[in-house]
């Protein structure tokens, strides 16, 4: 286990973090965010090029064999400027989900798009009765010949209007909540019978309703194997936990930081309001929170680099810190602004909705607090 | 938390082990001060009483893997430490600032800990703000002694150390950091008086201490006269890292865990009470990110770099811990926490409140929690 980081490491943090300063301005950033897509293709080339896409494959699958922690780096300097490009839905969750559970053929095919940056995919798992529980999966699977016929409907698709393909969690057998029975296809996005009902976030992100009316899916297109899903749902979930978590210790950095600056200039009772010591304590612990997320962010990505059994458990600790921390800093940062922290003017709003909707995805602090206590190896 | 570990920290690991098992958790004698001086006599005797000190002067050379591994294991078994006032605290002082004559007459009284210290920084009127110190060192005409006189307050275990450590103030006309000297007082000379402090717990663990023309030799100055405050500050961020206990708490909030399924609640067991659960997990995951970040600190110590700003953060979130170990484990007590001396209900909760109460002076001693956040302020965030 390391504690530190590795010289490649550094340099990677580097490099996004240039990408992140010369490209996301807040101006920009909003501007990109509203029209098209909601984010751009020539971004999407540049992390091709500069081989971000292909860092959590493996080098058989002409990958880079990187692991959690950097997925971790990237996404924690992503969460600096607000990268809105697909990362999170099409590296981290699709890309878990194909790592884990792919044949050869579907490899050659998904992951090398991927990589190289021609196919934007999407991992469709939320489900409206379901709230944050994995193994509640009414969307049906019904096998037909050497085909699937899938219905129902997906919620909150990340990205899924510029997808070529989704990748849909269905049951195949059982009862609606059985462990058993959920089974993943890669469904291209023209396929017939499927319907995007698109809009954007509330941190300026694009999501999808997915309709899926009688939609015949080759059974070539089942990803790992049938009815066995659960534990790789599981998987692509701890990614995209360490992934957010990442961006949110990204963004509460930017936050403290920039209430510092703001606060040192200022003036208000004839004083910079940096010299009040009450405000002084609470930008500490703003710093606290921040590094104690750090930290436990730190430990999980380490263990799930070491594959420890301990991992799930440390994920499930974590998003329940980052719910606690990025609130308290979040909602601090608004309030040292004063009335502009409540404008769309600042930037600090605009991290502080992406902290808030971080809150939500993948289970709330409550949610994870359970799992916590209920974890066993 | 569980670290990979390479074959010779293994091996490491094991001799630990079986050493704390051999000398603490299987010790003969059966009343805790024989039992806690048994375990003393057997770490003076294996060479482990002053494991971080240089080699030369009696230290391991563990690496910090190596130290990581002791802290846990003597957490896991519950082994006490030794005092921190002559090991952690005054010890290297000595061997960093102090002259040949003062080495070899200290040292070794620490090492074999035959001698007991104790630390005179605040008084009265110089708590977190302790540069305000007020003792007075006068040099004698013919340069031989200081005399000194002053009340230092809060001295933990004066009343049974054989040496103070002290800083004293030998002038007054610059900053109230200069003129600030550190000398070292044997409690035996005629002067000096202590006077017990009961704290809410009901115990007598700190004292004031009292001079009146104590005449000090001139030999007892640890470096130059009036820059004490630098030789003591060095030490004051060591002692703010030293009190974090995280490993230790991390490991009393086991125990609790466990003692929840013992605990009656009507039918069931405190184990099935989910408002306890949360709580309990809520602190075991705050304590996993602070052991984390403990290791972060010690690896980028052993690297021989300066503690990151994540490191000031120890003191203030350790001590925090520790104090919501403490009211857990009064809370699960229930009924059965007020009973003074604890006759009745289970063992486990035996002292809990006054635990709790006592407690209440970590957030307090080592620099208050607020002072914490002024030094973090101005150090780290440049406010």
């Amino acid at each position: 286990m390391e504690f530190t980081f590795t010289e490649e490491q550094n340099l990677l943090r580097e490099s996004v973090r240039k990408f992140v300063n010369d490209n996301y301005h807040l101006e920009t950033r909003l501007k990109q965010a509203a029209q098209g897509e909601g984010f751009s293709r020539k971004h999407w080339k540049t992390f091709a090029d500069l081989g971000w896409l292909a860092i959590p494959f493996s080098e058989d699958d002409g990958g880079i064999n990187g692991t959690s922690v950097e997925t971790s780096i990237v996404m924690e300097e992503f969460g600096k400027g607000l990268v809105l490009e697909p990362y999170l839905a099409t590296v981290v969750m699709a890309g878990t989900a194909l790592r884990l559970a792919a044949n050869s053929e579907q490899k050659n095919k998904y992951i090398t798009g991927i990589i190289d940056g021609s196919l934007i995919g999407t991992f469709a798992f939320v489900e409206k009765e379901a709230r944050y529980n994995l193994n509640f999966v009414q969307c049906a699977a019904v096998k037909n010949g050497d085909s699937y016929v899938l219905n129902g409907r997906k919620s909150l698709a990340y990205n899924a209007e510029s997808a070529d393909f989704i990748i849909v969690v269905a049951r195949s057998s059982g009862a609606v909540a059985d462990e058993n029975g959920i089974s993943l296809f890669i469904v291209p996005a023209n396929s017939d019978g499927l319907s995007l009902q698109n809009y954007p976030t509330v941190d300026g992100c694009r999501a999808s309703e997915v309709h899926i009316k009688d939609v015949k899916v080759a059974a070539s297109q089942l990803l790992g194997e049938e009815g066995k899903a659960l534990s790789i749902i599981k998987a692509v979930l701890d990614e995209a936990i360490i992934a957010v978590c990442s961006e949110a210790v990204g963004a509460m950095e930017l936050l403290y930081k920039d209430t510092v600056s703001y606060t040192k200039q200022r003036v208000q009772f004839d004083h910079p309001l940096s010299e009040f010591q009450v405000l002084q304590h609470r930008m500490v612990d703003m710093f606290i929170e921040t590094e104690a997320s750090r930290s436990l962010l730190m430990k999980a990505t380490q263990e799930m680099a070491d594959h420890l059994p301990c991992a799930r458990k440390t994920v499930h600790g974590l998003k329940a810190m980052v719910g606690a921390s990025s609130k308290f800093v979040g909602e601090n940062a608004v309030q040292l602004h004063g009335g502009m922290g409540v404008t769309e003017e600042l930037r600090v709003g605009h991290y502080f909705k992406r902290l808030t909707v971080i809150k939500t995805l993948f289970g709330s602090e409550d949610y994870h607090l359970e799992a916590f206590i209920n974890f066993s190896e | 938390m569980d670290i990979q570990l390479n074959k010779e920290d293994q091996a490491f690991q094991k001799e630990v082990h079986d050493f704390i098992r051999d000398n603490w958790t299987n010790a003969k004698a059966t009343d805790p001060l024989s039992r806690y001086m048994d375990w003393v006599k057997a770490l003076v005797a294996k060479g482990w009483t002053v494991q971080k000190w240089p080699k030369e002067h009696g230290g391991t050379g563990w690496n910090t893997i190596q130290h990581y591994i002791w802290q846990k294991e003597t957490s896991v078994a519950n082994a006490p430490g030794l005092p921190p006032f002559g090991v952690s605290m005054v010890g290297p002082i000595i061997y960093t600032y102090g002259n040949e004559t003062q080495k070899k007459q200290h040292l070794p009284g620490i090492v074999d800990q035959s001698v007991r210290w104790c630390q005179g920084y605040s008084e009265p009127g110089a708590g977190s703000d302790l540069a305000a110190l007020k003792t007075k060192a006068e040099l004698t005409p013919d340069g031989k002694h200081y005399i000194v006189n002053g009340s230092k307050i809060w001295t933990t275990m004066a009343h049974t150390a054989h040496w103070m450590f002290c800083l004293t103030r030998t002038d007054n006309s610059g900053k109230k950091q200069e003129g600030i000297t550190f000398l070292l007082m044997d409690m035996a000379d005629p002067g000096i008086e202590v006077k017990p402090i009961i704290t809410l717990g009901g115990n007598h663990h700190v004292n004031t201490v009292h001079f009146t023309n104590v005449k000090v030799p001139v030999e007892n100055r640890i470096g130059d006269e009036g820059k004490g405050w630098t030789y003591a500050k060095g030490l004051l961020q060591h002692e703010r890292t030293g009190l974090a206990g995280i490993t230790r708490s991390a490991m009393a909030l086991q125990d609790l865990k466990d003692n929840a399924h013992r605990i009656p609640d009507g039918n069931g067991t405190l184990a099935d009470n989910r408002a306890y659960q949360m709580k309990l997990a809520r602190l075991e995951i705050d304590l996993q990110a602070l052991e984390f970040l403990e290791l972060r600190t010690m690896i980028t110590v052993s690297e021989g770099k300066a503690p990151g700003p994540e490191s000031s953060i120890l003191k203030l979130k350790g001590t925090q811990a520790q104090q919501a170990i403490a009211e857990i484990t009064m809370e699960s007590a229930g009924y059965y926490a007020s009973p003074w001396g604890n006759p009745v209900g289970l063992k486990f909760g035996k002292g809990a409140m006054n635990k709790y109460l006592d407690g209440r002076a970590s957030t307090i001693y080592g620099g208050a929690s607020e002072v914490q956040r002024d030094v973090i302020a101005k150090r780290v965030l440049g406010l």
